[in-house]
């Protein structure tokens, strides 16, 4: 359970295990279709979805930068998905797999907006994240 | 090593088994495949075709048998100089195989290739001297 806290609010508790359980299963879903299909290529994607797997229930510090993940995993499944509009092969497998992905991005979007602010949350979070940065290597910098 | 440390490095070695169980190869059950009377043979293994030239006949229809040793799934397609497509055989999961009945082609020097695996290629040439 520690490794919700950073999302749970009082009443928001089962809300936020259902959306965490539901995402880290499709994440794990489509990272085994992808490790099923061999290759280099789908094998690195599959070694990615499972690291996004592993980061969305890793407690402790790594909660104050779940919706970093978050983000990271929709860009992460976005491109995968537009890769296979791209090049991909059409056959039933990559259509569940595909069905799974934007099941997994809608869920993130959900988690996103409940916890996260949704857009402009998002926005704030970066803008901060980013001055923190800024201040981070000009004191660097200063030494 | 701390609590956090174990826990994150217990959830690694779950995803690596789970990862692992699904690419594991998968053995051949199947009698060697033979090429069917008059078409061609191709075999999937690691990944790869067992042979980049086919030699088939123009001008008639054809069998044309994939034997997948892998688990991965496999199909071929045959496209023409300009990367259309003239056949699409169905893709299928391993091991096993597929006998594709390829419509006729006109003579000339085609592609083929796994829509899935698109690193797995080579090319066919359809002569009407192809023995039958």
């Amino acid at each position: 359970m520690d490794a919700i806290n950073d999302i749970a609010r009082p009443g928001t508790r089962w809300t936020a295990v259902f959306l965490r359980a539901t995402v880290v299963l499709l994440t794990l879903t489509t990272a085994a279709v992808h490790a099923s299909l061999g290759g280099f290529l789908f094998t690195m994607n599959a070694l990615g979805y499972a690291a996004f797997a592993v980061a969305m229930v890793l407690p402790g510090p790594f909660g104050r930068i779940r919706w970093l993940v978050r983000v990271a995993l929709i860009g992460f499944t976005l491109a995968t998905i537009g890769g296979w509009v791209l090049f991909g092969a059409r056959f039933p497998l990559a259509y569940v797999d595909k069905g799974v992905e934007v099941a997994l991005v809608v869920f993130l979007a959900i988690e996103l907006w409940l916890f996260d602010g949704g857009p402009f949350g998002i926005a704030r979070r970066t803008r901060r994240l980013a001055s923190a940065f800024a201040a981070t290597v000009a004191t660097r910098g200063a030494r | 090593m701390t609590r956090l440390g174990a826990r994150s490095l217990g959830w690694s070695a779950a995803l690596a088994l789970v990862i692992a169980a699904c690419s594991a190869p998968a053995a051949w059950t199947g009698p060697p495949p033979t090429a069917p009377p008059g078409g061609v043979l191709i075999v999937a293994q690691a990944l790869a075709f067992d042979r980049t030239r086919l030699a088939v006949p123009a001008g008639v229809p054809f069998e044309f048998l994939v034997a997948s040793y892998d688990a991965a799934p496999h199909n071929v397609t045959i496209l023409d100089d300009g990367g259309r497509p003239v056949f699409v055989g169905e893709t299928f999961g391993g091991p096993g195989s597929r006998t594709y009945s390829v419509p006729p082609i006109a003579a000339g020097r085609y592609r083929f290739r796994c829509d899935v695996h698109t690193y797995m290629t080579g090319t066919v040439d359809a002569s009407p001297s192809v023995a039958q």
